[in-house]
């Protein structure tokens, strides 16, 4: 090419300019230019400590558990309906129209906030294990324990072993729901191993929102969360040796389970600002300004459960809701008329300190209350439980007495009330003439919109309460059993998801149903 | 015409001064070869001096020369003709040669911004000229594209003040939806003025451009690389011509007015399950009846709002809307002498639109230069463009839609008066929300944006050698943009209230880019040889500020110091740095045969240093076969034959700054006070992303036949992007929602044929009539890990196997014959588990069809757009079925009926016709359910519509010519959108329109389209 110009001296020169420049470029001085990658706005996982990754991913866990989880639990365990205004809204759940809520848009993700939160605590298991840093490790494989168990009892089978990682495996797995219930308890043990081999002063301090760094509290969380695990299985046929010899390794730890007073609360320390004020009271209650929210003017308690506390005399009715000219005014949850007793001035709202004098209410106390992840008297009435079966040593009186009295104390119920409530023949114990159902009945009527997905569940494992049918599904009989595997699951991982069989919310039910 | 006139008269006046009353020399005559007529004002110099004059009315000219020197006639249109003087005794006469868009002349304005003669592209390019593109006098030029280019397929969508556009040339090649730091979507292509690529033109003056090359595939824009991946849009700028100066001052106004709305049922009005209620928003009461009827609470004052129980006569929602209006005011000024030109413009456009209260303003100014120093040529641009608008965002046709028929928009203008029914105390429906007064709406939620762009560039051009040039250019773009977001506070119960916020923001972003570019050229007997090797750098940084508060205390002040609560606020800051270095190499041989390799390697700063450089070549060919082959440069019938191929390989990174590893950030309300608590980013980040590459073979044959009366043009195109950069829907069980991958292959067919022809060309009736027709084939061929379709946006995916994008929607159960299978307990119809793919949401198939018309001095142009082949989905429709508006609603008086054309399964696979099982209902539960099954919001989104129309007339020559001060005026009438022919089951709106980038996507959140037409005016001094 050059030869063919006739200033070659000129030609060689600008050749020389040339390569220069190319030299340049493909050297150090092109590093230098293009070396500005790091990003300046946001921190990277290295930059991090674990205590600023732990708070995050329980806040995580807690607005689930407060938020999806529990308006889900809410409408199919009995708990809420709508007014005749509300009469579009939550449709999809008044229907149980599974394709609807597994949609990608509009459904209900449950599945896509559990598998986000357990990739938080994978993140943080994944860190602490390379640390050492048993507390984290601890906490975040009982707390992931705790997000596989929620997604069996709304799924059934889902990807574990072959979950959470990332582009590591993009097709995972799916194992069974009992398979997943049995593996997630093991970590759950696991997890309170590594919990109490962690050196002290190491512990999390203020970061942990829950237990403020206090291991055995974590140990007794861990094994509650496993008690209810093993208590769900009560109605498969063969597992009452699993699950004895399961609870006797809890015994065997020694840590126990949340007792009286033993709550494990999620504080991160709400403020009165928006998207900062506890999660139950923004949705569901008054917003910043102080504005009655949307959720809370369309919700309405059920007939059904004001019909519950009503004939039980129960004293937190009056803390829970706003009486309607001296009367609790319920609804029916699917309801499609628009008869008037159901509109939203004839109906009783939930009850705060607005209307009670700026005193707690039992749900709404303040804009700045902690978090109900999972209550002493949910424990209780879970050892309650397993007493009563004969997998517990203890009274099961005992269990659900302190029950009602916990739930009380957390409704702001004076404890003086107790004896009186706990009397008479719809409450007392010893008059039961089904213990276990006596024990589901107070249960569901402590965990009222509190984890309310609890009450679906234990609906479906044992039948207490007697929950009516929408009016609104498909047909008389339909009951929903889980959720369909979502949308979003089929369009990218469908192969595994449809190895499962079928999942369909009014007909496959999960393992542990009855 | 009028452009030939307005010419002819500058230089005529410009001859007047310089050479009255010349006693000696040549003189001579300008006449048309065809027709023989003479041409006034056609310029005349003589090469190489100053001396110049233009021909008269007459024809004729005069001017100082000798015999030797060489004549130079030029006149606009027609090719300019040397002539060397023999003798100054005989008058000479210059026949010169209409240019009747020669094929074989045209230059084009190729990548890098050079000129050259596009017989030697071995890719396709076309030209749009600026009387083309300002044919409607659109405010954005990009509109002005419309239809006109084959592959070209651009869509206006949203009828706000400042419509926003999608522009594709030759399908989508990546899955990407991301745009990158400059703001381009991943398939959008790259815009270039005057040599320096730039972001956005969509404010750019219509009126400075000069011309518009479109570089339609990466074979044209190959040393664009990766860049030019999606083709190129090169604007040429106008500049100043030697000679007196110009001045040009015009005006057009028009007027917008919305149309296809979506239609309703005016039959049955507000109310629940067939009951009349006064505070219920939603069509489900009874039937209307004329009765007045209460209409929401009583006011404060005691009064009872009432309303006629009737639907309008005519549709009430249009009452929302006004009559918008599009002003635009040019002047322009230019000349120059024989060193240095100028070109200097202002244009000052003004809208108010179709919603109350929403206007913009722009003012564009732009001076234009180039001076010559010996051998060094300098040429500098400078844009600024000062760009304001004030809208209300989506809200009240939101609401509109979903409103009785009898819904009286003019109740509630008066919102601020505490006993209007439109007072948010006294709104009838306490819903909140979108459901609250339009009005009010308008008046109290504003978003404001202002934005600047300087956009400068200066170009070195020394011509060292005759073979051997440099050209150095560096540009500047520079966007200051500051938003403001306000929600005035109005303290109310529950959902009447309205919470109080500001959001202010600014949007800062700088591109430097320099290119370095040597050009060698050389001559070898037949073979020509050229040379150019070049190093481009591009920095690229934005930062992007916000501050606000969520709950401010007052009405009236929008400041974040007047708030509860915590501070809102964010920055951001990007980087992105490019290098590169390219080469061409074009060898010609006798000018018919032409052979260019291509070469560029890139550096980018967003991926690791190990990944971030990469080459890649291409090939092309051009082969003049008329001028090559014997019989075709005999034939009277083939004045231009070319053929041509190139093949060419582009890496292209459509990733931004910083994806390589996760970003932790602070959100459900972190920090609480002193705790810290931080998320990662759900997006799998991937270190080791590589660029992805697209192959493109592209073939060509134009032809120009009967002395270039008739010009066509065929093209096929295949391309296949393989390893493509995206963020993939990842299954949620591995923990993250998305993750950066490459994977992904799309392949693109294209086949673009053009047509344009002279139906009639004789002196006094012009008739031209163009067309383009364009079919592309997107195919997604591979995605990655087994995935099988990938969820672009709501029901648009990408489906493996079949054509990009698709559309998935759910449907009913169907029998084989494709009828609908009801329940045969309940009579409804039977939704389908899983949802089923429609078609593609892009249409395939576009035709642009163009007409001009000129006789004397009238001139209609008509520019007429078809598409077909697509899908368009609406959002609309749900909600309209859910709140009752829409006219399925209302079927058979809202009584259970027989579901038309359906069946029942008697047994498995068994069906027989249902001709008597009624639904169960048809109330609200009932078409809410109908709602949500998506194939009842879908529709065939073919359609013909004539986009644009301009008639003018200019003044004759004979009436200005008796003046010396105005030398051109034309009016005109100018319109867009006059009519629209859709598919019979569109009902849905604008098929051209699309949301969040979602091809085929037609959402409540944009106002519905709207046509415009109005008067253009142009006067010339």
């Amino acid at each position: 090419m050059t030869t063919g110009f006739p200033k070659i001296n000129l030609m060689k020169s600008v050749l020389k300019f040339i390569i220069a420049i190319t030299g340049v470029l493909s050297f150090s001085a092109c590093d230098q230019f293009l070396d500005v990658n790091e990003n300046p706005n946001a921190p990277g996982a290295t930059t991090l400590p674990l205590s600023a990754k732990f708070p995050s991913a329980l806040v995580a866990t807690v607005n689930l558990e407060v938020g999806l989880h529990n308006q889900v639990g809410a409408f199919w365990g009995g708990y809420w309906g709508t007014t005749n205004e509300g009469v579009g809204l939550y449709i999809d759940l008044k229907t149980y129209n599974g394709p609807e809520i597994r949609h990608q848009r509009d459904g209900i993700h449950i599945w896509e906030n559990n598998y986000n939160t357990l990739l938080y605590y994978q993140l943080i298991r994944e860190e602490a294990q390379e640390k050492g840093a048993l507390f984290y490790l601890g906490a975040a494989k009982i707390m992931q324990g705790w997000h596989f168990l929620r997604l069996v009892d709304v799924y059934n089978g889902v990807p574990f072993d072959d979950a959470l990682q990332g582009t590591k495996v993009l097709s995972p797995r799916y194992e069974d729901g009992k398979t997943v219930y049995e593996k997630a308890i093991n970590l759950i043990t696991e997890g309170i191993v590594d919990m109490k081999s962690t050196l002290p002063g190491t512990e999390a301090s203020t970061d942990d929102i829950l237990f403020k760094g206090d291991k055995t509290l974590w140990a007794k969380f861990g094994n509650t969360v496993k008690l209810r695990a093993l208590v769900r299985q009560s109605q498969v046929a063969g597992q009452a040796s699993y699950i004895t010899s399961e609870i006797q390794k809890i015994q065997q730890e020694g840590s126990g389970y949340l007792g009286v007073g033993q709550s494990a609360l999620a504080q991160p320390g709400y403020l009165n600002t928006a998207g900062k004020l506890n999660p139950l009271w923004e949705t569901y209650y008054r917003n910043v300004q102080g504005v009655s929210t949307n959720a809370r003017e369309d919700i309405r308690p059920t007939n059904f459960l004001l019909g519950k506390y009503q004939e039980r005399n129960d004293p937190r009715l009056a803390n829970l809701y706003v009486a309607v000219n001296g009367e609790y005014k319920g609804v029916i949850f699917g309801n499609q008329g628009t008869a008037p007793a159901y509109a939203r001035a004839a109906t009783s709202l939930f009850k705060g300190p607005n209307e009670n004098s700026s005193r707690p209410a039992a749900l709404f106390k303040s804009a700045q209350q902690a978090s109900v992840l999972l209550g002493s008297f949910e424990s209780l009435f879970l050892q309650a439980e397993a007493a009563q079966r004969g997998w517990l040593p203890g009274s099961a009186q005992t269990f659900y007495e302190q029950g009602i009295q916990e739930s009380f104390k957390y409704m702001e119920v004076p404890a003086a009330e107790f004896a009186a409530y706990n009397a008479q023949a719809l409450v007392n114990f010893e008059q039961a003439p089904n213990k276990i159902e006596r024990i589901l009945e107070q249960k569901w009527l402590a965990l009222n919109s509190l984890n309310s997905l609890e009450a679906w569940s234990e609906f479906r494992r044992t039948g207490f309460p007697d929950i009516p049918v929408s009016p609104s599904a498909p047909t008389p009989t339909a009951r929903p059993l889980r959720f369909m595997y979502p949308e979003s699951e089929l369009m990218t991982n469908g192969e595994q998801a449809r190895k499962m069989g079928g999942d369909d919310t009014l007909k496959d039910a999960v393992w542990w149903d009855r | 015409m009028h452009k030939k006139l307005l010419i002819a008269f500058l230089i005529y006046l410009g001859g007047l001064s310089t050479i009255q009353a010349q006693e000696r020399g040549l003189r001579g005559k300008v006449v048309d070869e065809q027709t023989g007529e003479v041409l006034p004002g056609a310029a005349v110099t003589i090469k190489g001096t100053n001396v110049g004059t233009t021909s008269d009315q007459e024809g004729r000219f005069r001017l100082p020369a000798n015999a030797g020197q060489t004549l130079v006639v030029s006149f606009i249109g027609y090719t300019a003709q040397e002539i060397v003087i023999e003798s100054l005794s005989q008058p000479l006469t210059v026949n010169l040669k209409e240019n009747f868009n020669q094929l074989s002349e045209l230059i084009v304005t190729g990548a890098l911004g050079i000129k050259r003669s596009a017989r030697e592209l071995g890719a396709s390019a076309q030209i749009v000229s600026d009387e083309s593109l300002n044919q409607a006098k659109t405010i954005n030029p990009i509109f002005g594209l419309s239809s006109k280019v084959s592959g070209l397929r651009i869509n206006m969508y949203d009828s706000k003040v400042d419509p926003a556009v999608q522009i594709t040339l030759r399908g989508n090649r990546s899955l990407s939806r991301s745009a990158g730091i400059d703001g381009r979507g991943a398939n959008e292509p790259i815009y270039v003025v005057d040599g320096m690529p730039v972001p956005d033109i969509a404010r750019l003056n219509p009126n400075d451009i000069e011309s518009i090359t479109v570089l339609k595939g990466a074979n044209a824009a190959a040393l664009y690389g990766s860049e030019g991946v999606n083709g190129a849009l090169m604007i040429t700028t106008k500049s100043g011509k030697q000679g007196r100066g110009v001045v040009k001052i015009s005006n057009t106004t028009t007027f917008s007015q919305v149309y296809l709305l979506p239609k309703y049922q005016s039959e049955f009005g507000q109310g629940v399950n067939g009951v009349y209620d006064p505070v219920q928003f939603e069509s489900w009461g009874d039937r209307f009846d004329g009765s007045m009827r209460n209409f929401g609470l009583p006011l404060p004052d005691g009064t009872q709002p009432q309303l006629r129980y009737a639907a309008r006569d005519t549709d009430a929602r249009l009452d929302l809307f006004q009559t918008g209006v599009n002003q635009q005011n040019d002047v322009s000024f230019s000349g120059g002498d024989e060193r240095s030109t100028y070109f200097l413009s202002a244009q000052y456009v003004k809208i108010k639109g179709i919603i109350p209260q929403d206007e913009s303003d722009r003012i564009n100014l732009r001076f234009n230069g180039a001076r010559q120093f010996g051998k060094l040529n300098t040429t500098y641009n400078v844009n600024y463009i000062h760009f304001k608008k004030n809208t209300t965002p989506d809200g009240p046709w939101i609401g509109a839609y979903r409103y009785p028929a009898n819904f009286d928009f003019g109740m509630m203008k008066d919102w601020r008066d505490p006993l209007s029914p439109g007072n948010p105390l006294n709104y009838f429906t306490p819903q909140g929300s979108w459901i609250r007064n339009p009005y009010f709406l308008i008046d109290n939620i504003r978003d404001q944006t202002q934005q600047q762009v300087l956009n400068g560039k200066i170009d070195f051009d020394y011509q060292f050698t005759p073979w051997f040039k440099a050209l150095y250019r560096v540009g500047l773009y520079s966007l200051s943009e500051e938003t403001r977001s306000t929600t005035g506070k109005f303290e109310a119960p529950g959902t009447r209230n309205t919470v109080g916020t500001v959001s202010d923001g600014t949007n800062n972003y700088r591109r430097v880019n320099s290119d370095l570019i040597l050009t060698f050229n050389k001559d070898f007997g037949k073979v020509s040889t050229r040379l150019l090797v070049g190093q481009n750098l591009r920095l690229d940084s934005r930062k992007t500020t916000s501050i606000g508060a969520s709950n401010l205390l007052y009405p009236d002040v929008f400041n974040p110091g007047s708030r509860v609560g915590e501070l809102n606020g964010s920055v951001a800051l990007t980087q992105y740095r490019t290098a590169a270095a390219y080469g061409e190499f074009t060898a010609g041989y006798d000018n018919y045969l032409f052979l260019t390799l291509t070469g560029r390697n890139d550096w980018v700063s967003v991926l690791s240093p190990e990944n971030r450089s990469y080459f890649y070549p291409g090939v092309s060919a051009s082969f003049i076969a008329s001028e090559a082959l014997d019989f075709l440069q005999k034939s009277s019938q083939v004045s231009f034959a070319k053929l041509y191929a190139s093949w060419n390989k582009t890496g292209n990174v459509t990733l931004t700054p910083y994806q390589l590893n996760n970003p932790y950030a602070q959100s459900n309300g972190f920090p609480f006070g002193g705790l810290v608590g931080f998320y990662p980013s759900l997006t799998n980040p991937n270190p080791n992303i590589k660029p992805e590459f697209v192959t493109s073979f592209e073939t060509g044959l134009q032809l120009g036949l009967f002395n270039n009366r008739l010009n066509f043009e065929g093209t096929y195109v295949f391309s296949d992007s393989k390893g493509q950069i995206f963020n993939a829907n990842v299954s949620r069980a591995t923990g993250y929602n998305t993750a950066y991958i490459n994977a992904g292959r799309m392949t693109n067919s294209v086949v673009e044929l053009g047509l344009n022809g002279d139906v009639v060309r004789t002196s006094a009736l012009k008739w031209n009539v163009g067309a383009t027709f364009t079919h592309i084939n997107t195919q997604v061929k591979e995605l990655y890990d087994g995935a099988t379709s990938r969820q672009n946006f709501r029901q648009s995916y990408a489906i493996l196997g079949r054509q990009y994008p698709t559309l998935l929607v759910s449907d009913y159960v169907r029998d084989p014959q494709g009828r609908v299978v009801v329940d045969a307990r309940t009579g409804d119809p039977r939704i389908a588990a899983n949802p089923d793919t429609v078609g593609t949401l892009i249409p395939p198939y576009l035709m642009g069809i163009s007409t001009q018309l000129n006789y004397k001095g009238f001139s209609l142009g008509m520019q007429f757009d078809w598409r077909m082949g697509g899908w368009l989905y609406s959002e609309i429709v749900p909600a309209m079925y859910s709140s009752g508006t829409h006219p399925a609603t209302a079927y058979n008086g809202r009584q259970p009926f027989v579901w038309p054309n359906s069946v029942i399964e008697t047994s498995e696979g068994v069906y027989t016709e249902n001709t008597t099982l009624k639904t169960s209902s048809a109330d609200r539960a009932f078409w809410n359910r109908q709602g949500q099954v998506q194939s009842n919001t879908m529709a065939k989104a073919d359609f013909f519509k004539l986009r644009e129309l301009n008639l003018s007339y200019s003044l004759p020559k004979a009436l200005l010519g008796r003046q010396k001060v105005i030398s051109e005026a034309t009016i005109g009438f100018v319109a867009t959108n006059l009519f629209i022919i859709r598919h019979k089951d569109n009902d849905h709106g604008d098929p051209e329109y699309l949301y969040n980038n979602t091809d085929g996507y037609v959402s409540f959140r944009q106002v519905p389209p709207y046509r415009t037409y109005g008067f253009t005016m142009n006067v010339a001094f």
